[in-house]
């Protein structure tokens, strides 16, 4: 066979003493042609200039062993600079050098070591995800329904003061044994499926000791009632495993939630577009599907349609919502020259646009592969809990062991079971559901924010964070300039503003784009001769005469007094002139966020300290410090400056977290304890941070720090809710105090109280802060 | 009490088929979506979906 020949050939065939299924065949032909019509789709994020990752979903992964073979394979391919599986959604990571290998190549690596990987497709992932949702609830229903009946045959044996005659008592147990059969054979099938997974890879799984009970007081009471005499467990059996199955159900839904949430950014912005072949002299529409856009086409966007790629407005006026992109769902207006994202949605009247870029360079798709590999990565907490849930299992079986050993010397009638209560009663799921199901629901919160958490333990750092140092520019501020105040000096202020406006009509200039936004006072009037001189201003004429609007001293220096140019903190001032005199100055600052003094005093109300550190002039960051409710702040810091004063504050025991717009900060985001990258979503794909912020809504970061805190705390009452409850109840089994049924019925009960206690992260509202 | 050896073997088939109905149900995508329905049914436009 020409895969066995290929793992052979490769020096892998340790495989085979790993593995514990056998694999399915591939017919290689039919394989063969399909690999470049498959590697087609793939999508290749480029990661730098030399390698690129693509996501692929692989069938027929079985166990740990598929996933060594796989990653070990993989990266000695020519080209292959890593790769990593992951068993439980079945997806690749391949890091490669598109250079030397491609897709095709890669999919072709897999097939020969007898595996089928697609593209990752979020369709094929939702098709998954049904059928494992659907199979594990026709097992729990199932063994729900076997469960109340074998209670109604089991209740006379209970409530009967002498005894059921034996003849009944054998009819009965013959009847359980008829339910209970599907039960163990059929749902509680994923249990030794799992356990013998685990323990053919040396590992000590949760489904261990479940599937020991299980298969234990199942064959005692098979014995049992083959004999006509002993006790049977049949209804302890049945409600051991619908129970667990509920727990497992409901755990897999909460993960589901939360899937669905970052699913959703990963959709395909719009199907199609209208494009404008011939702008501006025809207007000839044409639909064409969204991937065969090119930057520089022009399409017509139409009210409440989605936009369909990253794209600049050339006509037009309206308001666009982003809530896609960045949670909020507030619209945000936009006239010619803003940039719009793909996937927000036009809701005011149609725009056109120019497409500046398509599929996977826009915004929209670097927020979707940031959230798949955060999905991707485990966090080291839920790698721990999963250590200390192997241990424990380990130390269970042990004490299991002893405990029937003891009774076999006290009552050996009672040593089996007191075995199986030990192993049913204890909760190695609340142990080991404990984190997973805390960080599942906290996953979903975050992506309805559309807060992203990139690095895999950046949570755990966030719920830890005592202050957060703040950049300034495009972070405390917008970033873009705002008309503050205008002293005419001849004339009204409302002339001159016109005035003003003619001349900066056609300029891109940040100056030029904060004057020409305000709303116009009056007719507008239209200037000629438009000319601008770099560094100064410009100059133009308007009905007939000459004006310059720009830096007073070029403006015209002889009749303006000094004093009436010396910008306040953090402020730009141009002046408006005819030939002979100043008409007015315009006085231009950086617009603070307006939701950012609420997002300080927020933290403020957490116990989470607060500074500013920006390369700006001391003045300017101090007023700025002042407006939001700031006190320590830094400015004319370098970026290493900024560096040194987070590193000052972590010498005094401090957990910093750096927010910044994650482009200019380099060094600082890399010293914090955790880097928060916010602000302007269309620059993200130059991001490097741990937490991802896009677009504006200040308040996210005081939710996601709020949701993280929340977090731990529910992992530290699960963890602490397991060990009491398993400090408590093994002790009673092992001392014979509880019957099996009891102990099923308790066992449950934990898991499901560590489900819900975490599901109440997703529930919870996002908690009101008042600014005050 | 002879009664039982009739209805017992009645219950455990009974408890079969309603098991068997489930599985088909579920088989068929029924419990697939839990909410949506409950929402569709406000919903006056047949043809949507």
């Amino acid at each position: 066979m020409a895969v066995a020949q290929t793992i052979r050939a490769a020096g892998l065939s340790a495989f085979y003493e790993r593995r514990d299924a056998p694999a399915a065949s591939l017919p290689r032909d039919r394989a063969d042609e399909s690999f470049d019509a498959a590697a087609s789709e793939a999508v290749v994020a480029p990661i730098d200039a030399v390698q690129g990752e693509t996501a692929l979903l692989i069938e027929g992964l079985r166990c740990g062993a598929c996933v060594w073979l796989i990653e070990t394979w993989l990266a000695r391919q020519a080209g292959v600079c890593s790769a990593s599986v992951n068993l439980a959604t079945s997806r690749a990571r391949v890091r490669f050098a598109p250079a030397r290998t491609d897709v095709a190549a890669i999919l072709r690596a897999i097939a020969a070591v007898g595996y089928r990987a697609h593209p990752y497709d979020p369709a094929r992932r939702e098709a998954m995800v049904r059928k494992e949702s659907r199979a594990l609830l026709t097992r729990a229903a199932l063994a729900l329904l076997a469960m109340m009946q074998v209670m109604m045959l089991a209740a006379p044996a209970y409530v009967a003061s002498d005894g059921v005659d034996a003849e009944y008592a054998a009819l009965m147990n013959l009847a359980s044994l008829v339910l209970t059969l599907p039960v163990v054979a059929y749902c509680a099938w994923p249990f030794f499926a799992g356990a013998w997974r685990s323990a053919s890879n040396r590992i000590l799984g949760m489904d261990v000791p479940i599937a020991i009970g299980v298969a234990a007081a199942f064959a005692a009471s098979v014995w049992a009632t083959l004999q006509g005499e002993g006790h049977v467990y049949f209804d302890s059996v049945t409600m051991f495993v619908a129970l667990v199955l509920c727990a497992r159900w409901l755990e897999l839904r909460v993960r589901e939630r939360a899937g669905d949430a970052l699913e959703a950014t990963a959709r395909d912005a719009s199907p199609t577009a209208q494009r404008l072949t011939g702008y501006p002299d025809v207007k000839e529409v044409e639909t064409v599907a969204a991937r065969a856009l090119a930057p520089g086409d022009v399409v017509r966007v139409a009210t409440g349609v989605t936009v369909p790629a990253d794209a600049t407005v050339v006509d037009g006026r309206s308001s666009v919502e982003e809530a896609i992109l960045t949670g909020e769902s507030r619209p945000r207006a936009k006239g010619v020259g803003d940039r719009v994202l793909a996937g927000s949605i036009n809701r005011e009247s149609p725009l056109v646009l120019r497409v500046d870029a398509v599929g996977e360079a826009t915004a929209l798709r670097a927020i979707a592969r940031l959230a798949e590999r955060a999905a991707a990565e485990r966090p080291a907490a839920a790698r721990l809990a999963d250590r200390v849930a192997r241990t424990f299992v380990g130390a269970l079986l042990v004490i299991a062991a002893a405990a029937a050993f003891a009774w076999t010397f006290i009552e050996p009638a009672r040593a089996l079971p007191v075995a199986i209560a030990v192993l049913v009663v204890s909760c190695p799921c609340a142990l080991s559901l404990a984190t997973p199901a805390a960080l599942a629901a906290a996953a979903g919160t975050l992506a309805r924010l559309r807060v992203l958490c990139v690095r895999p333990n950046a949570l755990e750092t966030l719920s830890r964070v005592t202050h957060v140092v703040f950049d300034k520019t495009g972070t405390i501020t917008t970033g873009a300039l705002k008309l503050v105040r205008i002293d005419a000096l001849a004339d009204d202020e409302a002339l001159q503003l016109t005035r003003a406006m003619a001349l900066e009509q056609g300029s891109t200039h940040p100056i030029a784009r904060a004057l020409v936004e305000q709303p116009s006072p009056r007719e507008p009037v239209v200037a000629h001769d438009v000319v601008a001189i770099q560094g100064c201003g410009v100059e133009g004429t308007i009905e007939g005469e000459r004006y310059r609007l720009g830096r007073p001293a070029w403006s015209l220096p002889t009749t303006l007094s000094p004093e009436d140019c010396v910008p306040a903190a953090g402020e730009i001032v141009v002046a408006l002139a005819d030939t002979k005199r100043v008409l007015a100055t315009f006085r231009l600052g950086d617009e603070l966020r307006a939701d950012m003094p609420a997002l300080i005093a927020s933290l403020r109300n957490a116990g989470i300290r607060s500074s500013i550190v920006s390369g700006d002039d001391p003045a300017t960051v101090a007023d700025v410090a002042g407006k939001v409710g700031i006190a320590a702040h830094r400015g004319a810091a370098s970026p290493e400056d900024k560096r040194a004063f987070i590193a000052a504050l972590q010498a005094r025991g401090e957990v910093v977290a750096m927010v910044g717009d994650g482009v200019n900060d380099a060094p600082g985001l890399a010293r914090a304890d955790v880097s928060i990258a916010f602000g302007n979503a269309a620059t993200l794909a130059q991001w490097t941070a741990d937490v991802v912020v896009p677009g504006d809504g200040a308040q996210r970061i005081g939710r996601a720090l709020a949701t993280a805190r929340r977090t731990f705390r529910i992992v530290r009452q699960n963890l602490a809710w397991a060990l009491v409850y398993n400090a408590v109840a093994i002790p009673l089994a092992a001392l014979g105090w509880l019957t099996p049924l009891a102990a099923a019925a308790g066992m449950s009960a934990s898991s499901l109280a560590v489900v819900l206690n975490a599901s109440r992260l997703r529930n919870a509202k996002p908690r009101r802060t008042a600014a005050r | 009490m002879d009664i039982l050896y009739m209805l017992i073997p009645l219950s455990v088939a009974l408890a079969i088929v309603i098991g068997a109905c489930f599985g088909w149900a579920s088989a068929s995508g029924q419990f697939d979506d839990l909410e949506g329905p409950a929402h569709r049914i406000l919903d006056d436009d047949d043809r949507a979906h």
